[in-house]
Parts: C-alpha cells; sequence; structure tokens
C-alpha cells in the first residue's frame, strides 16, 4: 500500500551518482504499472522531490500524472508544476528516459494551448529542446512544438535562435517537416527571407513517397518568398526532388504558379489585377500579406532593373517607368532602397535626378577579408561534411538504396 | 573635340547621302510582269486585299481577271468578280458562258485522263502511268484543285525510273505546296530532290535554295532564309517566275541577311558575293541600304527601309515578316552604332535613328536589359556610357556566392541523405 | 514579477538591452503561471525594439497585447503610433508621433533617447541618399525647425543655397579601420600557396 510512499524514498536516495540514477531507473521501469493505479494521489508527492535534483523520478511520476486528462484548476497546476519541472530539471537524467520526457512536454503544450496562453509554453520548450537534444545537429521531435507555440504566442524572436543551428539528423521526417514549415513561417514574419527560402526548400525537396499538405502549403511560400526575394521563380525544382513533389505540387498551387507568371511580366497593374481577382484564395490560405509584399517587391525590382541600363535619370521618368503615380512617391521608393542596401544611388532633389552608382564594395577592406576568410573556413567544414556523407552509413545495403535513389 | 568628331561621323553625314529613288508607288503591270502562272495571280489578288489605294486594288484586280481569262480556273475566276464587284464596267463582270464552256471542257478532258490512266494501268507500262498521273497533276492544279494535283504528283513516284523523274516529281510537289501555304512539305521535298543520286543541273539547284529560303522565311529562321538565298546562282535568271524572281531573291536575302547575320558574315556572304552582287544589281534599293549599313549610314540606311515598308508589306511571302524584320535590322544597327565609343551622345544618335532622345532611351533601355549593349544611359546629360565590368570584382562576388551555395548544397545533402536512411528503415522494417 | 534587470539597463543607460531583457523576462514570467499582462511595461517594451531598429518583433507584440490592456492605456497606444510609423517608413512622422504626446517621465526617458538616435539615423540616411535636398524636405526627415536643421547640417559641412533653399550634401569619407588578424592573413596566404602548387 506504502508502494509511492516509498518509491519516493527511492527516488530521494538513489538521485546522487551515475550508477544510483541507473538502478533508480531499473526500479521506476519496475513500478511504471503500479503508479498508474495510484494516478489520483500522486500530485502531492511531488512537492516532495527537487525537479533539479530528482529530476528522473520526478519525470516518471508527473508522467503518470499527466497521462490521464486534466481539468479545470487542475489544468492550470499541472501547467506551472510542468513548467517548472522542464526548467530546471537536469539533462543527463531526463536523457535516460527521454520517450517520458518527451510525451511529458507534448501534453505539456496540448495544456497551454487549451489554456490558450501560447507563451506560458515558449520558455519551457525550448528549455526542453536543449535537454533532450544530443547535439546542435539534432532535430527532436519538440522542435515543430517549439515553433508553433512561438508562432502561436507572436514570439518570432524567440523561435529564430533554434533555427539557427543546422540540422542533420532527423528521427522522424513528419517532425523534419513542420519544423522547416513553421520555421520557414517565422523566417518570413521576421523578413529573414533567404533563411525562409532554406527551410522550404528542404520541405519541397525532401524524399517523400505520397504528397503531402505541409510540402503542398511550403512550396505556396516558397513561391511567394522566391518572387519577393530574388524577383523570379523557376517552377523546375532540382532532380533529386521527389517524383510527387515534381509532379503533384504545382497542380496544387496553380494560382501562385500563375502569379509568379505575371510577375515576370513587369508590370504592376497586371500583377495587381490577377491579384484582386484571386484575392480569395489567397485570402483562405493566409498568404494574402506575404502576397501584398510581392506585389510591392515588384517596384523595386523593376527600380533596381533601371539601375543596371541607366546611370542618371529623373525622379519623374522613374515614377512612369515603374508605374508609381508621382516623382514624389518614386523618390520615397528610392530612399527606402537605398536605406535597405538594395541599390546603390543619390538623390539629387535640385534637378529631381537619381544617379545610381556601382557597388562600392572594392574587396579591399579587412572586414571584406574576414569575410573570406570564414567562407573558406565554412567551406572547408562543408567539405568535411560531405565525406560524412560519403562515410555516413556504413551498411552496405543502405549505401545501394541510396545510390539507386540518386542514379 | 575629336571624341565629339566621331561622334558626329557616325551616321549623321547628310552631305553623302544619295537620293532616294524608290518607294514610289508600285508599279503593278511591272511587277505582275517578273511572275508567270499561278503565283503571278495570287500575287495581284494579295496586293488588291492588302492595299488601302482603291485605285492600285482596282489595277490589280484587273489584270487578275485577265490573267486568269487565260486559264481554266473558274473557281478563282469567280472570286475575283465577286471581288471586283461591277467597279471596272461590264467588261470586267461575270461570264457565265466562258464558266461553262471551261467547266464542260474540263468534265470531258478529266473523263479522257481517267480513260487513258485505265489502260496504262492495265498495260503495266510504267512510263505511261507517271505520265498519266503527272496529267492528271497538271489537270488539277490549272483548275485550282491543289490538294488532288498535290496527291497526283506524290503518286507518280512509284513508277519513276530516273533521278531527273524523281526531280521532276518533287519540283511540281515543291509548287504546289508553296501555293497551298505548305511549307513543311516544301522542305522534305526540297530534302528529297537534293538526295537523288545524281548530280543536280546548277538551275535545280538554284530552285531548290529558293524553295528551302521560302521555306525558312516562313517558319521565321531567317538566318538559315538568308543562307539559302546568298547562295542562289545567276543560272535561276527567270526559270522560277512561277514562284520567284530574281528581284526577290535580292530582297529576301537582303533583308534577312541584316537582320541575321553578325558582321563579318555580312561582309562576307552579301557584300562580297559575286554572285548575289548581280542580284542586287536588279533592286538597287536594297543594294544600297545594305551598302549603308555596313559602312554606318545609318539614317541613310533606315530611309530607304522606310521608304520600302509600303511595298514590302504587298508582297505575299514578306508581308507578315517585314515588321520583325526591320525591328531586328534595327536593334542591330543601334547595337553597332555604339559599340566602338566609350561615350556616345543621345541627342546625336537620335538624330542617326530617326527619333526622339526619349524613344531612343526606351531602345536602349530594352537592349541594355536584354545584355545585347554593355553601357548605361545618362538620361541627366543624355550620354550613352559604355560599362566595363571590374573582372576583379566581379570574381570577388561570384567566389563568395560560389561558396555559399556549395555550402549550402552540402548541408542539404546530408540531410537527404539522412531523409532517405529513415525511409530505408522503415521499409527494411516492414519486410 | 522581478524587473530589477529592466530597471539597471535603464539607469545605466544601456537602452539596446531593454528589447532582449523583456523578451526573456516575459517569457520567463509567463511560464511561471504570472498573469503579467496588466502590469506589463509594453511602452518600454516596444520602444526598446524601435532603438535596436527591430519594427518586425515591436509589430508581433503589438499583436500580441490584450485588447483590454490596449484600451486602458493611452501611452501605450501613443507608441504604438510610432511604431506605425516606422513601420510604413513615413520618416517625419516619427518625429511628429513622438511629440505629439506628453510622456511619463518614466517613458520619456527612453523616448528621448530613441528621438535622438534616430534623428542621427535619419542624418546618416540623408548623407548616404542625397547629394542635395530642399531645407524643407531636411528639416521635416530630422524633426527639427528649418533653422535649426540648417545649423545642424552646417556644422557637418554641407552648403546652403539660401536663394533655391538647397542644401548640398557633403558626403564624409569612410574611415575603416584597416587592422587585421595576422593569423588570418597567414591562413590566407597558405590557401593560395596551396592554390598555385
Amino acid at each position: 500500500m506504502n508502494t509511492v510512499e516509498s518509491l519516493v524514498t527511492q527516488i530521494q536516495g538513489l538521485s546522487g551518482n551515475s550508477s544510483d540514477l541507473s538502478a533508480l531507473h531499473n526500479y521506476l521501469k519496475q513500478a511504471e504499472e503500479s503508479l498508474r493505479s495510484e494516478l489520483s494521489r500522486l500530485l502531492p508527492f511531488l512537492h516532495q522531490l527537487d525537479p533539479s535534483v530528482h529530476s528522473l523520478g520526478y519525470l516518471y511520476i508527473l508522467e503518470a500524472c499527466t497521462s490521464s486528462p486534466v481539468w479545470g484548476d487542475q489544468r492550470d497546476m499541472i501547467v506551472s508544476t510542468t513548467a517548472r519541472f522542464i526548467t530546471f530539471c537536469a539533462a543527463e537524467q531526463i536523457r535516460m528516459a527521454p520517450d517520458l520526457f518527451i510525451n511529458v512536454c507534448k501534453r505539456f503544450k496540448e495544456q497551454v494551448m487549451l489554456l490558450e496562453a501560447p507563451i506560458r509554453g515558449v520558455a519551457p520548450l525550448l528549455a526542453a529542446t536543449r535537454k533532450v537534444q544530443l547535439n546542435s545537429e539534432h532535430l527532436t521531435p519538440l522542435h515543430p512544438d517549439f515553433l508553433q507555440l512561438c508562432l502561436l504566442a507572436k514570439c518570432y524572436k524567440a523561435g529564430i535562435s533554434i533555427l539557427e543551428d543546422d540540422i542533420f539528423e532527423v528521427d522522424q521526417p513528419r517532425d523534419f517537416f513542420l519544423y522547416c514549415y513553421y520555421g520557414g513561417t517565422i523566417c518570413i514574419g521576421q523578413k529573414r527571407f533567404q533563411k525562409a527560402l532554406e527551410l522550404l526548400h528542404n520541405v519541397v525537396t525532401a524524399p517523400m513517397s505520397t504528397i503531402n499538405a505541409i510540402a503542398v502549403e511550403a512550396y505556396k511560400k516558397y513561391v511567394l518568398v522566391s518572387l519577393i526575394q530574388y524577383g523570379q521563380f523557376s517552377t523546375s525544382l532540382p532532380k533529386y526532388t521527389s517524383s510527387a513533389a515534381q509532379r503533384n505540387l504545382k497542380n496544387f498551387c496553380q494560382p501562385y504558379i500563375e502569379l509568379a507568371m505575371s510577375y515576370s511580366s513587369g508590370k504592376i497593374s497586371e500583377l495587381e489585377s490577377f491579384v484582386q481577382t484571386n484575392r480569395e484564395k489567397f485570402e483562405s490560405d493566409k498568404n494574402l500579406g506575404l502576397v501584398k509584399q510581392v506585389v510591392s517587391s515588384m517596384y523595386k525590382r523593376n527600380i533596381q532593373r533601371l539601375t543596371q541600363t541607366y546611370l542618371t535619370l529623373s525622379l519623374q521618368d522613374i515614377a512612369n517607368t515603374v508605374q508609381l503615380s508621382s516623382s514624389k512617391e518614386a523618390e520615397m521608393h528610392v530612399l527606402q532602397m537605398i536605406q535597405d542596401g538594395q541599390i546603390h544611388a543619390t538623390i539629387n532633389q535640385k534637378d529631381g535626378m537619381v544617379r545610381f552608382l556601382e557597388d562600392p564594395e572594392q574587396y579591399k577592406t579587412c572586414e571584406m577579408i574576414e569575410r573570406i576568410d570564414s567562407s573558406i573556413q565554412r567551406i572547408l567544414s562543408s567539405v568535411e561534411l560531405s565525406l560524412k556523407i560519403i562515410n555516413y552509413h556504413k551498411e552496405k545495403p543502405f549505401r545501394c538504396y541510396i545510390w539507386a535513389k540518386y542514379n | 573635340m575629336e571624341a565629339d568628331d566621331e561622334i558626329y561621323a557616325n551616321g549623321g553625314d547628310d552631305s553623302s547621302r544619295k537620293p532616294i529613288i524608290s518607294g514610289e508607288q508600285l508599279d503593278i503591270e511591272a511587277y505582275a510582269g517578273l511572275y508567270t502562272g499561278r503565283t503571278k495571280i495570287v500575287r495581284l489578288l494579295f496586293i488588291a486585299d492588302h492595299t488601302d489605294n482603291t485605285t492600285m486594288q482596282l489595277e490589280a484586280l484587273r489584270m487578275a481577271y485577265d490573267e486568269i481569262k487565260k486559264g481554266e480556273n473558274t473557281q478563282l475566276f469567280r472570286e475575283v468578280v465577286q471581288k471586283i464587284d461591277g467597279r471596272l464596267g461590264p467588261k470586267y463582270s461575270m461570264d457565265s458562258r466562258w464558266c461553262d464552256t471551261v467547266d464542260r471542257r474540263a468534265e470531258q478532258r478529266k473523263e479522257r485522263l481517267e480513260n487513258e490512266l485505265n489502260a496504262y494501268k492495265t498495260n503495266l507500262i510504267k512510263e505511261s502511268i507517271r505520265m498519266g498521273f503527272n496529267d492528271f497533276g497538271d489537270f488539277y492544279y490549272a483548275h485550282g484543285l491543289l490538294g488532288d494535283a498535290f496527291k497526283s504528283y506524290v503518286k507518280t513516284r512509284d513508277y519513276c525510273t530516273t533521278s531527273k523523274h524523281i526531280i521532276y516529281m518533287c519540283m511540281s510537289a515543291i509548287l504546289v505546296s508553296i501555293e497551298m501555304g505548305q511549307f513543311t512539305h516544301v522542305t522534305s521535298y526540297v530534302g528529297k530532290a537534293e538526295q537523288t543520286p545524281e548530280a543536280l543541273e546548277p538551275v535545280s539547284v538554284s530552285k531548290l535554295r529558293c524553295a528551302a529560303g521560302l521555306a525558312h522565311l516562313e517558319s521565321k529562321k531567317y538566318k538559315l532564309a538568308a543562307r539559302k538565298f546568298l547562295e542562289v546562282g545567276p543560272e535561276l535568271g527567270n526559270s522560277y517566275n512561277e514562284v520567284i524572281a530574281s528581284q526577290d531573291v535580292a530582297t529576301y536575302g537582303g533583308l534577312c541577311a541584316l537582320a541575321s547575320l553578325d558582321r563579318s558574315e555580312l561582309k562576307a556572304k552579301v557584300i562580297d558575293n559575286v554572285n548575289f552582287r548581280n542580284f542586287l544589281e536588279l533592286v538597287p534599293e536594297v543594294r544600297e541600304l545594305i551598302h549603308d549599313f555596313y559602312s554606318s549610314r545609318y539614317a541613310s540606311c533606315l530611309d530607304y527601309l522606310e521608304n520600302l515598308k509600303a511595298n514590302l508589306l504587298l508582297d505575299i511571302h514578306l508581308h507578315d515578316h517585314v515588321e520583325v524584320l526591320y525591328d531586328q535590322i534595327r536593334c542591330k544597327a543601334l547595337i553597332q552604332y555604339t559599340h566602338p565609343f566609350l561615350s556616345v551622345d543621345l541627342r546625336m544618335m537620335a538624330n542617326a535613328f530617326k527619333t526622339t532622345v526619349a524613344g531612343l532611351e526606351k531602345e536602349l533601355e530594352a537592349l541594355i536589359t536584354d545584355n545585347q549593349i554593355q553601357a548605361r544611359i545618362d538620361s541627366h546629360n543624355k550620354i550613352l556610357y559604355a560599362r566595363h565590368a571590374d573582372q576583379r570584382n566581379a570574381t570577388f562576388q561570384r567566389v563568395l556566392q560560389t561558396g555559399s551555395e556549395f555550402e549550402r548544397d552540402v548541408r542539404a545533402m546530408l540531410l537527404r541523405a539522412n531523409l532517405i536512411k529513415h525511409e530505408y528503415n522503415l521499409r527494411s522494417r516492414k519486410h | 514579477m522581478d524587473l530589477s534587470a529592466l530597471s539597471e539597463a535603464l539607469a545605466s543607460e544601456s537602452y539596446e538591452r531593454i528589447a532582449d531583457i523583456c523578451d526573456d523576462l516575459m517569457l520567463k514570467v509567463a511560464a511561471e503561471g504570472v498573469a503579467f499582462q496588466d502590469e506589463w511595461p509594453y511602452a518600454i517594451h516596444l520602444l526598446g525594439h524601435f532603438y535596436v531598429d527591430d519594427i518586425n518583433s515591436a509589430r508581433f507584440l503589438w499583436k500580441s497585447i490584450p485588447v483590454s490592456v490596449k484600451e486602458n492605456r493611452q501611452e501605450l497606444v501613443a507608441v504604438w503610433k510610432i511604431g506605425q510609423r516606422l513601420w510604413t517608413r513615413d520618416y517625419a512622422g516619427v518625429h511628429e508621433a513622438i511629440n505629439g504626446f506628453d510622456w511619463s517621465q518614466d517613458t520619456k526617458i527612453v523616448v528621448t533617447a530613441f528621438s535622438e538616435l534616430y534623428t542621427k539615423r535619419m542624418f546618416q540616411l540623408l548623407l548616404s541618399a542625397y547629394s542635395t535636398i530642399s531645407i524643407q524636405d531636411t528639416a521635416r526627415f530630422l524633426g527639427m525647425s528649418e533653422d535649426d536643421a540648417t545649423n545642424y547640417v552646417s556644422r557637418h559641412g554641407w552648403i546652403v543655397d539660401h536663394a533655391s533653399r538647397m542644401l548640398t550634401v557633403k558626403k564624409q569619407p569612410l574611415v575603416a579601420e584597416q587592422k587585421l588578424d595576422p593569423d588570418k592573413l597567414q591562413r590566407l596566404t597558405e590557401y593560395v600557396f596551396h592554390l598555385e602548387h
């Protein structure tokens, strides 16, 4: 009858060193069944434990506590308890039972969403992700959950921290798809379009046997961000892209492909009327904001094109060429582009002219030398990585499989 | 100041400009006199359909009427009468009696040809059968049944016994195909004719080049068309007037060459081409404008072109291509004009190209965007400056870009390898 | 709610740290289950984002603020008005929004600091983007009277043409420090050597 009490004693006694902990772990595994039968009276026992010291034992009890549905006030308490546990628990202990820990975190995420307080989960899930991660290249099942909470809580900046890692090890493709999709959305919000493209591109070109909804949504955003970032979009995907994606993506994203085609005409009025007629589709995809950025990027694109052609040009001519209503409006566009470093130019208000300059970068400064040096360093590490690809899996059948895929 | 002088020398030199003698209203009679057979009629009708000058239209219709009456094509006759619509008086009205007579005679002749052909077939005399089909081809052709004519000529193929016969068959098929506007047939029968084992007579070679040139022209392959027309020999003379006149060889070939050949090829294949020079002598305006172009007298060249335009638009084969060819010639002239200079005064250039500075800016803008001219426009001072790419900076830029692309690709590859591994594990677990 | 880190940053005028401090603190108190929204220093938090030119984060923060809070705090709304002008790049409007509200003592310190920084940013922008510009526009961009603006830019060597009311911008030569880590140079030399042999 005193099993829980004795378990707590065991936990208190056996959380000191690694040999004690593995003994405790065995004990806990055996006790899992009996814990489940005592669900109702478990919670108070947690007060006798310190999450940072007795992390493994705490985890087992907490996992059992959260395994049944919770209601009302209890929900708030569970959320607070779990948040504190995740924040303070010892990484090396919870990594002995990572599946349990992930269960706890996932339930925690569901609870904060039910409470409509996603912000309560942001910091704990970031901590949880870092704790359960074996190294920074490892994608955990918690990555997508964390990013989703960042999106819901509008804490985009917090999400960026985790997106800066290069991910190579993936347990579940679905986690990876979601990670890239949510990550791409966060980067779009922070206007980090280059990184967003990289993430979305990963989804679109990932191996998949059938097309999935995440890939379709990612492709839509990929089209739009390509237009904003590069002013063009090519429908041809790299040859390693799965045939499922090659065959189907375009069909699912017809308005987006047409938008890109309309964009390539360079005519703002055409693009605007296309957006107007397809407004509802973009709106229901929740991409209308991004589509509007595509439209305004066309002014920039057209002005940029002028810099290739003209050394000087009057503001009025710029306004006429890129279909802006006045020379003042043209001046403001040019000014913004100078501010953002998108063109090199000076405005001469006296004559109403703009002088376009060549890129002043002479590749002579220390800063540039440092950039080149760091680029070489990164490339060398990439070379090492590519060797890693070759040696990655020694098992022969897998290598044959890869060859069959790539050739 | 010297640089300025150079700019002036480029195209704006009015004193040496020759008076332009062509471009007067088309002399239809002289024009029609260049052709024989069906093409004469069709070209006249084409002019009538495309001119907005009523006098000219009626003149063309009148000549077409007279020409048709010499033949047996009652269908065409009815059409032309309808087009004249009584405007040329009673002499050029419907002549039903003539039509009936011609049609009746045609019936009888057809019957006779059928009987003859059947007789040849039973006797299995190859040469006679060939002749029989050939007669049928001629018969249908004369009556305007081009599809049937084509079929009949092609049927002679199985009964050809010499290379000459084959060439004859090809020539007939080409003629009908051109009239039908079926230029893929033209290309294929030119190929067949050129493959005959025996050496072709020079005049046949020239005819085939004309036909091939027309086919390339129709499919907008102007460079190939130019090369074919430029290779036509002097033997052609008037021998192919049922299709093309020597003057056409000069015009079609000259314009296609200007539009599509680079400067050195223009020099070698047009200006220094003795053969082609003889053709050009027949159309002095084209000769002059080519020389003007080559000697960078663009204003004069464009004058000639502008003056010729109205007449070229009345040409059955050139009509659809005039605008495109003109645009291409103009672009090439613009590019060639700017090429040798570090800076060009846009006002002077606009003068040379008979346009406004603003219009010229737009044209140059398109060419620069298309990377056909490496320069930038100083719209404030109206000067075009040549742009010389800084190779050092470009290299740095490219190196950095290639580096980051490589890095990104490697990382993406490693990631994919892992995803594939997952797929693989999943499969091996299933099995 | 322990906001001492924020107070400390404010006291030491380290305004560039406000955004990070507030972001972290907010996530921390949220995780602890504290109902922080009603007391949260949103105005300062927003200004912190403006200060480090992170208008995207400012916008998302604004979006996350409960409607009830927005309704009850005039000053917060006034701060966001600055944000809107920044977002739409209404350069002159930013100054108007700054001057158009009677700020409380605490907020005023940060608003003033931001205002000074923004004027400097605008001056740098004009310097890089214009060769000539009217006195009127300069005043609007810098948020000053025309006389003050003329004096301000004259001190930086700009030339005033009173007749046309135009200013000629004096470009400042870029002085980049050319100090290089010898290790890096050595490494680059080795790469080149490696490539050539």
